[in-house]
């Protein structure tokens, strides 16, 4: 209890992370929360996977068919879950850590150090983009077990899944800056993706004309739209269809930078 | 450097709420001076302007010759100051251990995390994790993060709060071992015990301003204002046969004066030119929670605080 001798000032001391070091340990700290809280790890990482192994196991490889524009059930789904998950581990994990550590105090603590803000929210960026680009891999192979050939044109993959991680962490930090009370952002999350998601024909595929031009306008669509190229057609990257979700990202990162604060609101 | 805390005509108001009206204190390096006032006196929203997480309205303020309210120096002001507050929290599902080596590697030249750890008490729990810790033992762990930077200037929100007895005396201990460092610390406080076992100095707040400030055993005249003298009326006398005049209290006779010694002396005269004695004759000077009631209690007086010679 309280025993231990108080060496001197510069005895032993082990120099600060610089840098890529101090990303580097941004991350492997923002890891090790996510992988442990079971809350987190089951909602954004697995709920994915098994969706697509369980539509998989439902309707198998199959055939290309007209219902889903040509493609067999699983060429249609893995892109769709895969930017599923793209949502999940960078929007709705942001928008939901985001107000909850601002809430119970978690940013005021990380604001009371000398760490800079640009590493704390490179390493939680990074550390979202990390858990989306595992996600998709995983994915990914699933869609293979099940007869959709692995992509080919990884570059457009990277290029894709990189642009819009960063536009959907962007959203996520954007929306979480706008919620007053933490208890209700996950609600306010899903409130805002479940629709989305049902009208950008990420569950079933959409036949509306109309529908399809309004939420190719939101930011889901035009981001499965750009995964489906080269994740199940070997195509290169969709400019169009990304610049639609560059320009929403860069609306919820000027929202975001505008409105973001590190302790909690006065009651 | 002369202060290491130095603040004068401190203002900040929350709307209509003036929280803060005048505050001036001075911390010397190397001191531990206590924050002392009634809820809403304003010693929160000082001290978080000192730690640059509010803007001041008004007034003068530097912090290790930095302005906390200047983005531009706050790294350097972060980087040699620790903070233990009220309202901040960890992620809870690091373990004590990484939660301390996480925030280690965010100084320039920090402490070891396993010395922090014996610091504060927390040996043997390094690989619990934090949601699992009691409430004591997570103030003990913001203790450790406000610790693990050796910071030059620590400002404690209530370090004792939710402590055992022992765990407060452990505590104490501590913040006595970092004095001995030469760690300056400004700390608030609700213990007045705490505030008289720790402090060089305090200062009292009320209703935004200072109403008092000065050693804990001077503060608000306690040395030298209103003393009560107490004895047994001796037998054969009334009370208007004293030479003062006194009030019967508990068995006992109580003069209140404010000159002790001159009270005493024509007191012990009277008693042996009666030839009798004053059986359990006794001086008690204010408790520093007599003054602190006396000082916070019926607001702030609209003229200047009153200071004691130092």
């Amino acid at each position: 209890m309280m025993t231990a001798a108080i060496t001197g000032r510069s005895a032993g001391r082990r120099r600060r992370h610089r840098g890529l070091g101090l990303l580097a340990h941004q991350i492997w700290y923002e890891q090790l929360s996510f992988w442990r809280n079971p809350q987190s790890a089951i909602f954004t990482f697995v709920f994915p996977v098994v969706f697509v192994t369980v539509i998989g196991a439902l309707l198998g490889g199959g055939t290309g068919s007209a219902y889903f524009g040509g493609l067999s059930a699983l060429q249609y789904y893995v892109p769709t879950i895969a930017a599923l998950s793209v949502l999940g581990s960078c929007y709705g994990q942001l928008t939901v850590a985001l107000a909850l550590r601002r809430q119970n105090g978690i940013l005021k603590r990380v604001r009371a150090t000398p760490l800079p803000a640009w590493a704390y929210f490179a390493g939680l960026l990074a550390h979202c983009v990390l858990v989306s680009f595992i996600d998709v891999a995983l994915i990914g192979a699933i869609g293979r077990l099940y007869g959709v050939p692995f992509p080919s044109n990884w570059f457009a993959i990277a290029v894709t899944l990189l642009l819009a991680a960063a536009c959907f962490c962007g959203l996520g930090v954007g929306v979480a800056s706008v919620i007053r009370n933490a208890d209700a952002a996950p609600a306010v999350a899903q409130l805002v993706l479940f629709p989305l998601l049902f009208i950008s024909g990420t569950y079933l595929p959409i036949h509306s004309e109309m529908l399809n031009r309004v939420a190719g306008w939101l930011p889901v669509r035009p981001f499965n739209e750009a995964l489906l190229g080269p994740l199940a057609l070997h195509e290169g990257p969709d400019w169009k269809h990304l610049a639609v979700v560059a320009a929403w990202g860069c609306a919820g990162t000027v929202v975001g930078v505008w409105r973001f604060r590190w302790t909690p609101r006065p009651e | 450097m002369a202060y290491a805390v130095e603040v004068a005509g401190l203002r900040k108001s929350y709307g209509s709420v003036q929280a803060v009206r005048d505050v001036g204190l001075t911390v010397r390096s190397g001191e531990i001076v206590a924050l002392l006032g009634p809820n809403g006196a304003g010693k929160t929203t000082t001290l978080e302007i000192l730690e640059g997480f509010r803007d001041r309205d008004g007034g003068f303020a530097e912090v290790l010759g930095l302005d906390p309210g200047d983005r531009s120096s706050s790294r350097d002001l972060r980087e040699r100051t620790g903070l233990v507050l009220q309202d901040l929290a960890v992620e809870p599902y690091l373990t004590v251990r990484e939660t301390i080596a996480r925030a280690a590697g965010y100084y320039r030249a920090p402490r070891t995390t396993g010395e922090v750890i014996d610091l504060v008490g927390l040996a043997g729990q390094e690989r619990r994790k934090v949601r699992a810790l009691s409430g004591g033992q997570k103030r003990r762990l913001d203790l450790a993060l406000g610790l693990i930077g050796d910071p030059e200037l620590l400002f404690l929100d209530e370090p004792t709060t939710g402590f055992d007895p022992a765990a407060r005396r452990d505590a104490w201990q501590l913040i006595g071992r970092l004095r001995g460092e030469g760690t300056t610390i400004l700390l608030t406080t609700h213990n007045l015990e705490e505030a008289q076992a720790l402090a060089d100095r305090v200062v009292v707040l009320s209703a935004g301003a200072v109403v008092a400030e000065g050693a804990p055993d001077a503060v608000g005249g306690r040395d030298t204002e209103r003393a009560s003298i107490r004895f047994a009326l001796p037998d054969g006398f009334a009370i208007r046969d004293l030479p003062l005049p006194a009030e019967a209290g508990n068995g006992t006779v109580i003069v209140e004066t404010s000159n002790a010694t001159r009270a005493l002396l024509e007191l012990t005269r009277w008693a042996v030119r009666h030839d009798v004695v004053l059986a359990g004759l006794t001086v008690v000077r204010p408790t520093l929670e007599d003054a602190y009631l006396h000082l916070t209690r019926q607001g702030t007086p609209a003229g200047a605080p009153e200071r004691t010679a130092r």
